[in-house]
């Protein structure tokens, strides 16, 4: 069997120190082993019913559940006072036989895969890459589960492909302790698995695009997401440059996206001398300094040739955390040096002009170290949008500041989840991440700061959105309306008819309840979430 | 007075001597870390299952090679993801004057995440 331990805490905090918040209970469940268990089909059916016995414990408790993976998110989202579960251990792939896809499948059965939640990108990549796969896109770096990355829209700067969400087509949750409450779900108009495959997994399919699209982005509030079926594609290499262009050529291709008529790479060319399109562009500003030019990331997909040069750096220095430490502590007392340690750790911050790399999708956003407490805000906006939103982000910056970060702006393409933060055909993510700090009569909280960015955006009647594990003020009045409107309605009617009552308290959280998202919707029509 | 300067000054060099110390750690571009969802840590190892070896090795004046082997609770893959080695000059210093019969070994490691 599965097992699980479980640990009395007082507190629990995210990878990047912005808790600490309350906890009472503490679980990791560990898989039975594959000596004893080598079907793994059998392995997660037994652990399936180790995480039904513990939402039964929380529920005759009355106590909450949420499980979490990396704990990478800086907002409270993965956070519940009672009870939290650690899934890391739980990284089975199992694998998807050709008679286990049904024949109207748009899918290649080859590029169908199914990961346990406790998968990180990291080990899904490598898994992948045994096969001749890859990702078709992650973020940044690769330590996130995957439960985690599509539970919060993850995302990276593929400008035409989407966040990690988009490529997920089935998804197995758990919302009790019943047998019935074992669900795969699935688009109707996009159906995976055969139903035979999936009753092996002791669950009930319901194909059902609306319900889908609702539990994609579910923000760890639809049940214990224990299983994916990712769409994976042929691995493929990512050429990288870092250059500096011209301030307006770098907001100009953000505006318009049309990257047809300025030669970026002079080798990055078809043919004809046409320019190619990026697979990813990413525009680095250091608000504080008045340079004409900005530094830009672009990438080109290749095919996946060998050999090719190593892409990683083979000494890697790192800045004492206690200078970075005494630099913020210096900062929150005299807030005017933060724009002076910003310009002198730019080498450390920023990536170095002219460097090229080439390298898989798993090799270019590889491992990112813990470097101390850290902060992002992270809005999505319409990409049309990008300069004239910087422009106010980083305004408000320079008025209720400085604040000990800088800002970036990646691009991604939208995606069809309820809830996602990308919701716009191509979203542009403008970002500040830094250094966390503390409120001081000289400097703002983040929470003040987040509520200034917020309100700017509002006063210019700015569509936009935020990223769901980033920092922000997310009991600003309304906020969760006037990002999403309908769709938030219609995100929680789904969660109603889901969840019985005394489940949608489980799984439910602060975070939750602070956006009123956790709010039942009274009317919700008998066959919302039949299998269609 | 002189004297007891420099009895200051000699006492502030040896300790600083011994306690001045580097460490070089190799990490594998392949494999994903074992995690320890109990890890307070803030630094490098934060939510990394971290295994530290702080010991003298005795040997003989002929011993060549000590080695450890990763296994155990805390590494069940047995396939190692990093490994720092972390010199002094104190452990330099008892290597010389025991004419390499005690070896301080100071290791911090980390596994791999077994697959399942």
């Amino acid at each position: 069997m599965a097992h699980t331990t479980t640990y009395a805490k007082t507190s629990w905090d995210t990878l990047h120190n912005n808790g600490p918040f309350p906890l009472k209970y503490l679980q990791i469940t560990e898989l039975e082993s594959n000596s004893t268990l080598p079907n793994a089909i059998a392995r997660y059916n037994d652990a399936t019913l180790e995480i039904q016995q513990l939402i039964q414990q929380a529920l005759a408790h009355n106590q909450g559940f949420r499980a979490y993976g990396s704990r990478w998110s800086m907002s409270s989202i993965a956070h519940q006072k009672d009870r939290l579960h650690y899934n890391g251990y739980m990284n089975l792939d199992i694998p998807i036989p050709v008679d286990a896809v049904r024949s109207d499948s748009p899918y290649q059965v080859e590029n169908l895969f199914f990961f346990q939640c406790g998968n990180t990108i990291k080990e899904i990549s490598q898994k992948l890459s045994q096969s001749g796969k890859s990702l078709k896109t992650s973020g940044a770096s690769n330590g996130q589960t995957i439960a985690g990355c599509i539970s919060t829209g993850v995302h990276g700067s593929a400008l035409d492909v989407g966040a990690i969400q988009d490529y997920v087509v089935g998804i197995q949750l758990i919302t009790g302790p019943k047998a019935k409450d074992v669900l795969y779900l699935e688009r109707h108009t996009k159906p995976a698995l055969t139903s035979a495959f999936v009753h092996q997994l002791n669950a009930t399919v319901i194909r059902n695009d609306e319900l889908f699209n609702a539990a994609l982005v579910s923000l760890g509030s639809f049940g214990f997401i224990h299983g994916v079926v990712i769409e994976a594609e042929d691995r493929f290499l990512l050429h990288r440059y870092v250059r500096k262009v011209d301030k307006q050529l770098a907001l100009s291709l953000a505006d318009t996206m049309d990257f047809s008529s300025q030669v970026l790479i002079p080798e990055a060319v078809d043919r004809n001398g046409k320019p190619l399109r990026p697979y990813h562009y990413k525009v680095f500003i250091n608000q504080y300094v008045n340079d004409p030019q900005y530094v830009i990331e672009v990438m080109y997909k290749k095919p996946y040739v060998t050999p090719y040069p190593d892409p990683f750096t083979i000494i890697n220095k790192s800045l004492y955390r206690d200078l970075i430490h005494l630099l913020i502590k210096i900062s929150e007392k005299y807030p005017k040096t933060i724009p002076w340690f910003i310009k002198k750790l730019e080498k450390q911050i920023l990536p170095d002009v002219n460097e090229e790399t080439l390298g898989t999708l798993y090799e270019t956003f590889w491992d990112a170290p813990y470097q101390g407490p850290a902060f992002a805000c992270s809005f999505g906006v319409d990409h049309k949008d990008s300069s004239k939103v910087l422009e106010l982000l980083t305004k408000t910056t320079l008025q209720e500041g400085p604040i000990p970060g800088i800002f970036a702006m990646r691009f991604v393409k939208g995606g069809k989840a309820t809830l996602g933060f990308t919701k716009f055909p191509i979203t542009c993510v403008i970002e500040i991440d830094g250094v966390l700090w503390q409120k001081t009569n000289k400097l703002i909280s983040l929470k003040e700061y987040s509520n200034k960015m917020i309100t700017v955006l509002q006063q210019h009647n700015i569509d936009f959105t935020l990223h769901w594990g980033k920092n922000a003020d997310w009991s600003y009045p309304g906020l969760i309306n006037y990002m999403y409107s309908a769709k938030a309605e219609e995100w929680k009617k789904f969660r109603t008819a889901l969840l019985r009552p005394e489940l949608a308290r489980v799984f439910s959280n602060h975070f939750l309840e602070s956006t009123k998202l956790s709010d039942s919707v009274s009317v919700v029509p008998q066959d919302l979430i039949v299998s269609l | 007075m002189r004297k007891t300067t420099f009895s200051i000054l000699f006492i502030i060099v040896v300790l600083l001597c011994f306690t001045s110390c580097y460490s070089v750690r190799i990490v594998s571009s392949q494999g994903t870390v074992n995690p320890d969802p109990m890890s307070e840590r803030a630094d490098f190892y934060r939510d990394k299952m971290i295994i530290e070896l702080d010991t003298v090795v005795k040997a003989s004046a002929f011993t060549d090679e000590v080695s450890f082997i990763a296994s155990g609770t805390r590494c069940k893959s047995g396939k190692l993801h990093s490994v720092e080695y972390k010199n002094s000059f104190g452990a330099s210093l008892l290597y010389l004057v025991t004419f390499g019969s005690r070896r301080k070994v100071k290791i911090k490691y980390v596994c791999l995440k077994t697959e399942n």
